[in-house]
């Protein structure tokens, strides 16, 4: 019975040893300690987050290389009562950020030798665009538009990012129906173009298949994607619900008694959900978010939460947990 | 824990390599070792689940809470079927108290009549009766307004740190007319068990009455005579959980000097980011449109992979003690069957 029950135990703690292995590699172990948690959580309880000059984690270490460069469209007379707050809240979570303006000024914008109006955003948007692929197309492989009254989540632009190609010439934003048979995306809820992508609208106006037809700025640059064979992407989140809006969360998630369609409603591609599945936990953008509201929304996006809670949309449960280990969970 | 759990079970394989020589021995302890594996495993595997949702669901049964929401025949339609629809449902246990009975929505009717005059009569006729029917099925009792949105699992966080038997009670601190303070009515507040019991005690003794119809004003009073605590239900960074606007003014807004807000509030007040908790509990003021966006906000809005700076601590109710063995295997067993 002896020599049986050696091998036996041997065996049983070879068989235990590799499991050990096998799981903390899995699960490392900062996940796996309670005890040491609790002690982190009162060290970390005790620094509060400050608006001031305080870059996030995420912006310094994106975490699947999706590098984002935001240039907002804004003008002089917005820069004090709505750019300076997109600057102070969700700004600092871009990899880059550029304000452009027709004026060069100390905020710093950078001058588009466009004059102001209405008129005049198409215009400005090709010049933005003809300036960043000229200085800074190496610093990102994804251009984000977006206006002075845009609220983005970068974080989660950067989880739709993560699954796509920045090499192939892709278009993404909140896609409208009417006008352009492939579709177009609204210039208020925020565009994304691949470096694929802005260079192929460059090089349509350098080749004049592109031009300024119109000041439709989102519906003319729509067309010019669809010219330079740039596909729209469906930016829906798994459950069909959109992520790049073009108003304020309360136009969407409240049920309406029925009535005749808003124009927004009607220009949508994908079918418009009104009431609770209109908005992905994760969405990127709503737009006419009007200074304070800037900061009213960073609190809710990165603040408020209730404690304990196991939310209902894990879309990707593996991603999500190995994001929290690197970052220190 | 289960670092805790894997050195055990380290420490006990190699103890029992030394015992295994014995015959008698060698079946117990093997068994011993194999149910100690799976009660490892078994948490890790609970681990694997969900982590966060044994969190959740441990504090909803520990943490037991019963919401009843001040409304009025007039409002149902407007705001309180609002609430009912959002925040109200991650309660435990739901009162709508009114001034007449409705068994369709449902709520309670307290026999009183409408008004800001009868604001006191139907807090205390509401207590009485949330005594009356639910004291043992619920260890606090939260007032809300039908114009209040209750983030639920956070006050759970911050009673957690309490027990029932405690005479204490939270909300917004406002200092003046009292000696302890008094709790603002309108950002809600919520008493313990005890709490409850000496509030319907005093008014039998006749140490409470109706004072006053400044509901929360008249509440803090009779708390301070009854021996209730006002408890500061500040998070571990010293700020706010319950809030008497709503998140709009509290963030952005500079009250002027001379509004009394300044001068009611119990401790300093912060205007800007750190004026309002990562773990807010309340906010009044709050129309119906609004019920739906912070469910919305509150419940679902996210940034994807993002770690918040603020950890607030686990609640002492949640520290658990190993769970037990046997119940580790049980739940093994019903999950791989």
């Amino acid at each position: 019975m002896r020599p049986i029950s050696v091998t036996f135990t041997i065996g049983l703690i070879f068989g235990y040893l590799s499991l050990r292995l096998l799981l903390t590699s899995m699960f490392p172990i900062e996940l796996v300690s309670d005890s040491v948690k609790n002690e982190k959580n009162q060290l970390d309880a005790y620094n509060i987050h400050t608006e001031a000059n305080q870059k996030t984690s995420s912006a310094e270490n994106p975490p699947n290389s999706a590098r984002i460069l935001c240039w907002i469209m804004t003008g002089p007379r917005n820069l004090e009562s709505r750019t300076k707050h997109v600057k102070q809240t969700w700004g600092k979570h871009c990899h880059h950020i550029l304000y452009m303006s027709s004026v060069k000024t100390d905020f710093p914008t950078v001058e588009l030798n466009v004059s102001e109006g209405r008129e005049n955003l198409y215009w400005k948007t090709i010049r933005a665009l003809q300036y960043i692929h000229q200085h800074h197309q190496d610093q990102a492989n994804w251009f984000l538009k977006a206006d002075d009254d845009t609220f983005v989540v970068i974080e989660n632009l950067q989880y739709i990012l993560s699954k796509l190609d920045p090499e192939k010439p892709l278009y993404l934003g909140r896609r409208f129906k009417p006008f352009i048979s492939q579709g177009y995306m609204s210039g208020g809820a925020g565009y994304v173009l691949s470096k694929e992508a802005l260079r192929r609208f460059v090089e349509g106006f350098q080749t004049g298949q592109c031009t300024h037809f119109s000041t439709i700025e989102d519906m003319a640059l729509g067309k010019c994607m669809e010219t330079m064979k740039v596909e729209p992407v469906d930016t829906r989140d798994v459950k069909g619900r959109q992520t790049f809006h073009a108003f304020p969360l309360d136009h969407y998630v409240i049920r309406q008694l029925p009535r005749p369609r808003p124009w927004h409603m009607i220009y949508d591609y994908y079918e418009p959900n009104e009431g609770p599945n209109c908005c992905s936990d994760f969405i990127v953008s709503f737009h006419y978010i009007y200074a304070v509201q800037q900061y009213v929304l960073e609190y809710f996006t990165y603040h408020l939460r209730p404690y304990g809670y196991s939310y209902r949309f894990r879309p990707d449960e593996i991603v999500e947990a190995n994001n929290k280990t690197n970052k220190g969970g | 824990m289960q670092v805790m759990c894997l050195e055990f079970l380290s420490s006990q394989v190699w103890l029992e390599t030394f015992l295994i020589g014995r015959d008698f021995w060698f079946v117990l302890k093997t068994c011993r070792i194999f149910i100690e594996i799976s009660y490892c495993c078994s948490y890790i595997w609970g681990f694997c689940r969900s982590e966060d949702s044994r969190m959740a669901d441990e504090l909803y049964n520990k943490v037991r809470i019963l919401c009843w929401v001040m409304t009025g025949p007039k409002n149902l339609e407007t705001k309180t079927r609002h609430v009912k629809y959002t925040w109200s449902r991650h309660c435990n246990v739901v009162v709508f108290m009114s001034s007449v009975d409705d068994p369709d929505f449902p709520t309670v009717g307290l026999g009183t009549k409408e008004g800001r005059d009868q604001l006191y009569w139907k807090t205390i006729r509401a207590f009485h009766y949330a005594y009356e029917h639910y004291a043992n099925e619920a260890d606090w009792f939260l007032k809300a307004d039908d114009d209040t949105y209750v983030i639920v699992d956070n006050l759970r966080w911050i009673l957690a740190n309490h027990t029932p038997d405690e005479p204490i009670y939270f909300g917004r601190r406002f200092k003046p007319y009292t000696k302890q303070g008094y709790m603002s009515g309108g950002a809600g507040y919520v008493l313990s068990r005890e709490a409850l019991r000496r509030f319907v005690e005093g008014f039998k003794d006749k140490v409470c009455t109706h004072t006053s119809s400044v509901e929360d004003l008249a509440m803090g009073q009779c708390m301070e005579k009854v021996g209730v605590l006002a408890g500061d239900s500040r998070d571990t960074a010293q700020r706010e959980t319950f809030h008497p606007f709503v998140p709009e003014q509290h963030l952005t807004a500079k009250f002027p000097k001379s509004f009394w807000y300044w001068s009611y509030c119990y401790y300093p007040i912060s205007e800007g980011p750190k004026c309002c908790s990562d773990v807010s509990v309340s906010f009044h003021y709050v129309d119906a449109t609004g019920m739906y966006m912070l469910e919305y906000y509150a419940y679902h809005l996210r940034a994807f992979g993002y770690r918040y700076r603020y950890q607030p601590p686990t609640p002492k109710a949640y520290r658990a003690e190993l769970p037990n063995p046997w119940d580790s295997i049980k739940l093994l067993v019903n999950k791989l069957g």
